[in-house]
């Protein structure tokens, strides 16, 4: 099938009733979580995930994209307005982008970001119509030894993009993969560790513990510091951007969705990377780089735009090789998984309407995210000022019901209590839990491919050495292993990933 | 006296991985070309503890940060309030174990007031969810639980 004939498939599917409607209900969900602080689209998904499952497959894999992507449209608000990033990924937004506001300008960054990030959407979407289709065709012919290196590179990107020290990262993926070894071993049927109870047989339900660290880990966190919580919201101005401001926003969206496309398909690097690459690639470009920080148009396009061309295009390992390269990636490949639909190469031959489908519906999506963004963003700016102590009780009950009704089993509800106590604790020793979450999806799945790679070869080891593309991937790992030794790297990182905090 | 970050983290993963390799013990080992169940979380499980050992002593050597202070009332009140939802659900059903959990939840923040306004609140979102969850959704739980039948309701 070429890309016109998929576009079409996918321009039935996305605009059927009911899938434009889940859709819009997506970037409706999205922007509001985006816009909120506190509640991030890792919470939000998984909180979700379980009330999608009596939805058909392209329907629910629409609406849980819609919140994703939307969440980065609506970070860009709460940024701007109130110099507190609604969403880790418009950290670097909040620097020129509260400044622009001070200054009375929020309408023109509000549009700034908006436009950028529509434009990046549409390149995004249009890339993984392209890249996708030969990229699947390409994983076609990987065996488990390549499929092992690839995980390997996802873990180790993770580990490296991950504030904090690399040894702490390190012990978080181990310990993901040691949660995930929970259950029956798909090879010998035995059962480990489930500690006599039948509840782990099935292992660790991979939302119950998301939304445990996520959800309620940041709910705790964020209850100690409620008294710092401060609310000042900028009002909003003139919507529309000067002549002046689009000569300097032209150069930034289009650098900004570039860097945002290539890193966003880069397992483990994500939408986080991209924005601040974006925004240091923007300051050292720039003929006026002392203007950044203080109101700079460019400071908000570029990240923006590349935040959200690396949400759409983070898709394509998802899709392509069925492995995720970000915790909310995983998310969706459990959404999936659930309904029946093993995520890899041979999804595009045998579910194409579900990826065609879900690639417009993402156009779609942008495009009704622009107009909810732009002329709606006073109702946005109200959402905002919704205080937290409202807020939380209602964020457990959905929390605790979403977790429930997976298997309609308390333990889960209790196991999400202590997965959230795990979050808090993780957060209070400055341990970042998102390759926890990516190695407990990845980790059985590196076992698997470890395993069959090692009987095929009959326990040669050198396989992963002598097949070029595994021999790429690891030389990849490695070099990403190898640059956080380097003193250049490791001041960008320590500045980067320090901004994000 | 302060614990550092990595002397709890240290611990954590040391503690652990002993659990898992002391499990992991009865597991068959297999060889690597036909992996047991045991192959992999040995393997895991021991890198786990030298993680945990390398951040302990990353922790006495080197420069530690301390972990701030713990509000234990809100980590106490709202671990709590979850747990008994779960504890509750079935027992009373959906909407009374959603306002206890509402309400409970709540008295965590420092911004807690009881006033009728905010009940009221609570209990109209109460029966939302019932409603949202249970009728129009399809999440097999009881609107009135186990305990209420046997009083009679």
């Amino acid at each position: 099938m070429d890309i016109f004939d998929g576009l079409m498939l996918g321009l039935s599917t996305a605009t059927a009733f009911s899938n434009f409607v889940y859709c819009f209900l997506g970037v409706l969900l999205g922007t509001a979580v985006g816009v909120l602080p506190g509640l991030g689209p890792v919470a939000t998904i998984s909180m979700l995930l379980p009330f999608t499952f009596g939805l058909p497959v392209d329907t629910a894999l629409i609406m849980l994209a819609g919140i994703f992507y939307g969440t980065q449209y609506g970070g860009s608000t709460t940024a701007i307005l109130m110099n507190l990033p609604g969403e880790a990924s418009s950290v670097v937004t909040t620097l020129d982008g509260h400044e622009m506001a001070k200054q009375g300008k929020a309408g023109r960054a509000l549009a700034a970001a908006a436009i950028g990030s529509f434009f990046a959407g549409t390149v995004g979407t249009l890339f993984i119509a392209i890249a996708a289709p030969l990229l699947a065709g390409l994983a076609l012919t990987f065996g488990p030894a390549e499929y092992f290196s690839l995980i390997v590179l996802g873990l180790v990107t993770s580990m490296v993009l991950t504030s904090g020290s690399l040894l702490t990262a390190f012990g978080m993926a181990l310990l993901g993969v040691l949660l995930g070894m929970v259950g029956t071993d798909i090879n010998s049927g035995a059962a480990r560790y489930t500690f006599g109870t039948p509840n782990l047989l099935d292992g660790l339900n991979f939302v119950v513990v998301a939304t445990g660290v996520f959800g309620l880990g940041d709910v705790l966190v964020n209850l100690e510091n409620e008294r710092s919580r401060m609310a000042s919201i900028a009002p909003v101005s003139s919507l529309f951007p000067t002549r002046e401001d689009w000569r300097r926003m032209v150069g930034p969206i289009l650098r900004g969705t570039g860097i945002g496309v290539v890193l966003g398909v880069l397992p483990g690097a994500g939408v986080l990377l991209a924005s601040f690459s974006a925004y240091a690639m923007e300051k050292k470009v720039s003929r006026h780089p002392e203007e950044f920080g203080k109101g700079a148009i460019e400071g908000v396009a570029a990240p923006e735009s590349a935040n959200n061309a690396a949400a759409q295009t983070c898709f394509i390992p998802m899709l392509t090789l069925g492995l995720p390269g970000t915790a909310t990636m995983a998310l969706m490949i459990g959404a999936l998984v659930v309904q029946g639909v093993q995520p890899g190469p041979e999804i595009l031959s045998q579910q194409p309407s579900l990826f065609w489908g879900l690639v417009v519906s993402m156009w779609i999506g942008n495009v009704m995210l622009l107009f909810l963004n732009l002329p709606l963003v006073g109702m946005w700016a109200k959402l905002i000022s919704v205080p937290y102590h409202f807020l939380f009780p209602m964020i457990c009950v959905f929390m605790a019901i979403g977790v429930y009704s997976i298997n309609n089993s308390v333990f889960d509800v209790e196991l999400m209590v202590l997965f959230g106590l795990l979050g808090y604790f993780f957060r209070k020793v400055g341990a970042e839990p998102a390759p926890l979450i990516l190695a407990l999806i990845l980790g059985p799945m590196a076992e698997e491919y470890l395993r069959r790679t090692l009987l095929l070869s009959h326990g040669d080891a050198t396989v992963f050495f002598t097949s070029p593309v595994s021999l790429g991937t690891l030389i990849v790992a490695a070099l990403l292993l190898l640059s956080i030794v380097s003193p250049a790297f490791r001041r960008v990182r320590e500045e980067g990933l320090q901004e994000a905090e | 006296m302060k614990i550092s970050q990595d002397a709890a983290l240290g611990s954590f993963f040391v503690a652990v991985g002993a659990v898992g390799l002391l499990v992991a013990r009865d597991y068959p080992f297999g060889t690597a070309n036909r992996m047991g169940p045991g192959y992999f979380p040995l393997i895991i499980s021991s890198l786990l503890v030298l993680t945990g050992v390398a951040i302990l002593m990353r922790a006495r050597f080197g420069s530690a940060e301390a972990i701030a202070g713990i509000r234990w009332k809100p980590l106490a009140i709202v671990s709590c309030a979850v747990f008994l939802f779960g504890a509750l659900v079935e027992k009373l059903g959906l909407p009374l174990a959603v306002l206890l959990l509402v309400v409970g939840a709540a008295t965590a923040s420092v911004k807690f007031r009881l006033d009728w306004k905010a009940t009221a609140g609570a209990a109209a979102f109460s029966v939302v969810c019932a409603v949202a969850f249970v009728d129009l959704l399809g999440v097999p739980m009881p609107l009135a639980g186990s305990w209420l039948h046997a009083v009679g309701f």
